[in-house]
């Protein structure tokens, strides 16, 4: 009952399109003053204490090291690097976007930047080599959405945190605690380059049975000078990923080091960035931080609320009498989340699902990295779903296409998706091998 | 006036978040040059070459001398002060999102009905809010409590509640304003991508 109520609510408020924020803030208000017996200061310091953690604080250092990495340069030369690659291969020039936003992805932890530094660079080449806009269109709006499964992610710091501070019980008793930042991005690791070659197999199909252009094959002298010059930015990998792995800095740190090594080759190195537009940069990654900071202190309100009110607990024993399986949940979440996808952005779906979901996931006996990793994978679904889906926007703002035919173009990629989402969701050694392999859990 | 309180919340928020980076990077070059020049000084040892050694061991005691320990906690509130007043800034340049596709779909009429409701919303939320804050603020300011690394007052971090509270509900009550007048709103776009045209 009561959870019909607060969901109830909630709906009502985000269909009149206020903000996810202030919905789920009104939600939790209400709910406080006319229904529950928590003491309103206990919530009061929950507003304040929120956000007090030094992991969520991963997320403005992604974002800030993102927008310096978007300024051009460094994907300008992962573009090179990449078409030097596979260029002559079926697809060409349009295999080498997949290629790009996979490397991109490895440096940027979020899929609309990606799709945006990439494509707007790699599309008008594309059309200029002859390429339908509306082919272009489709790789670049889903292989961009490889931003959040290939680490950094920003989605994947939303999930450590949506679901810390608890410990919960496993099927046989054993306690769960939550999966870290960098489990889950080691995690990635394998799947990001699983989709990446998923959807380059899909473009080179299709390339080939449309007779699209190659590029003639790259000698290795050229191959290595677009390697040099592409150099610094690919060396934001090492530090991103080979910092947290080899524990030199925690993963906060890691995207504190890396905002910094962006701003040090955007500005210096590479010098795509005068000094002047600097502060530019800052405001725009502080206006993007706080929206986000701002929606994760309201939901971690709101889950506060759903934890008192013991919502997780209700789901999962009704879940247990209902015979739904391991399976059935699992199959039942991805529904779930694809159609909260179509109407929600990533960030907020995570915020308000994650905790909800997570401690049932855990009774049922799936591994919380696992579990994550399939999340994030159906968040880059919900990227590319209509009528809300942040990389169609993005590409349509770029191909100057309508977002229908945007995502009319780009269905055939979504497919391969959602036979990935399949792949990740019954397969879990997929994400669980290399972390493991590591030695990480 | 109100130029002038634009131009406060701008410079405010991106100078939180470039000092943030700042500290956070020189805490790590901070402790990264401690155990380098630990691994010198053992090296020198062992070569016998007691210049270095004496070198190393003063750099060593300079470097220890200084203390970064509060780095962490500073860059919290730092980013909760830039949260909560880059929040403000977010009504003014439409960041915040909603699920907007029902009421984009309605009549004219309708839809301004909805978002004048939506944006009276946020202003009451965050005047409640801002009230909650202030009233711990005000009860935290009879304690001594201080935070635990850099022992400053608990109600002067705190107050960045209250203040960007009120500031954002202002921002919501001047957008309203300018909404019931023109009948536009602040647009974000997702899509642009500054300084990538010229690429292009």
């Amino acid at each position: 009952m009561t959870a019909f109520v607060i969901f109830t609510l909630l709906t009502v408020l985000m269909l009149t399109g206020m903000p996810v924020s202030i919905a789920l803030g009104l939600t939790v208000l209400t709910f406080l003053f006319g229904f529950t017996t928590v003491p309103l200061e206990s919530v009061a310091l929950k507003l304040f204490t929120g956000i007090e953690k030094f992991e969520i604080m991963a997320i403005p250092f992604f974002i800030l090291a993102g927008n310096f990495l978007t300024h051009g340069g460094v994907a300008r030369r992962m573009i090179d690097f990449a078409t030097s690659m596979v260029g002559h291969w079926h697809g060409g020039i349009a295999l080498a976007a997949v290629v790009a936003c996979a490397l991109f992805a490895a440096v940027s932890g979020s899929s609309p930047a990606t799709v945006a530094a990439i494509g707007s660079i790699i599309l008008p080449a594309m059309v200029r080599q002859g390429f339908p806009k509306g082919f272009g269109a489709g790789i670049i709006s889903t292989s961009g959405a490889l931003g959040i499964l290939i680490p950094p992610s920003i989605v994947m710091v939303m999930y450590a945190v949506a679901t810390s501070g608890a410990t919960y019980t496993g099927p046989n008793g054993e306690m769960v605690t939550s999966a870290s930042v960098g489990d889950l991005f080691m995690a990635g690791v394998i799947p990001g380059l699983v989709l990446a070659a998923m959807l380059g197999t899909t473009t080179m199909f299709i390339a080939w049975r449309r007779g699209y252009p190659r590029l003639d094959p790259a000698g290795w002298g050229e191959r290595w000078h677009a390697f040099s010059r592409s150099f610094w930015g690919l060396a934001l990998i090492i530090v991103v990923i080979g910092g947290i792995y080899s524990g030199a800095f925690t993963p906060t740190e890691a995207a504190a080091m890396s905002a910094v090594y962006a701003f040090v080759i955007a500005v210096f190195v590479y010098k795509d960035l005068g000094m002047r537009d600097v502060p530019k940069v800052l405001l725009q990654s502080a206006n993007m931080s706080a929206m986000l900071l701002y929606i994760i202190t309201n939901a971690v309100l709101f889950s506060f609320l759903m934890t008192h009110e013991g919502i997780p607990q209700a789901i999962a024993a009704w879940m247990s009498d209902a015979g739904l399986g391991r399976i059935g949940f699992l199959m039942a979440v991805n529904i779930l989340l694809l159609v909260a996808g179509m109407f929600m952005e990533p960030s907020a779906i995570m915020l308000i699902f994650a905790p909800i979901l997570f401690p049932v996931a855990v009774a049922l006996g799936v591994d919380p990295v696992h579990f994550g990793i399939m999340l994030v994978v159906n968040m880059e679904c919900g990227m590319v779903t209509p009528p809300v889906g942040l990389n169609l926007y993005v590409t349509s703002g770029i191909a100057k296409m309508g977002l229908t035919e945007v995502t009319i173009s780009a269905l055939p990629w979504f497919y391969t998706m959602l036979v990935f989402l399949m792949i990740v969701t019954y397969w879990p050694e997929l994400s669980l091998y290399l972390p493991r392999a590591l030695g990480m859990m | 006036m109100l130029r002038w309180l634009d131009r406060l919340e701008e410079v405010l928020i991106a100078t939180l978040i470039a000092l943030a980076t700042a500290i956070i990077f020189v805490a790590v070059i901070h402790r990264y040059s401690l155990s380098g020049i630990a691994g010198i000084l053992s090296w020198a040892r062992a070569n016998d070459m007691p210049w270095l050694f004496d070198t190393a061991k003063q750099a060593f005691n300079a470097v220890r001398a200084i203390k970064l320990t509060w780095a962490q906690e500073l860059t919290i509130y730092m980013f909760i002060w830039m949260a909560k007043f880059g929040a403000a800034y977010g009504v003014r340049t439409g960041i915040h999102v909603g699920v907007d596709v029902l009421v984009n779909a309605l009549q004219p009429a309708q839809r301004n009905f909805f978002v004048m409701f939506s944006l009276l919303a946020g202003a009451l939320f965050t005047v409640i809010v801002g009230s909650l804050g202030a009233y711990f603020v005000w009860e935290l300011y009879h304690t001594d409590q201080v935070s635990p690394d850099l022992e400053w007052p608990m109600w002067i971090i705190y107050l960045a509640m209250p203040l960007g509270s009120y500031l954002m509900c202002f921002r919501f009550l001047q957008v309203a304003y300018s909404f019931s007048r023109t009948g536009e709103l602040p647009q974000h776009d997702h899509g642009h991508v500054e300084g990538l045209e010229q690429q292009a």
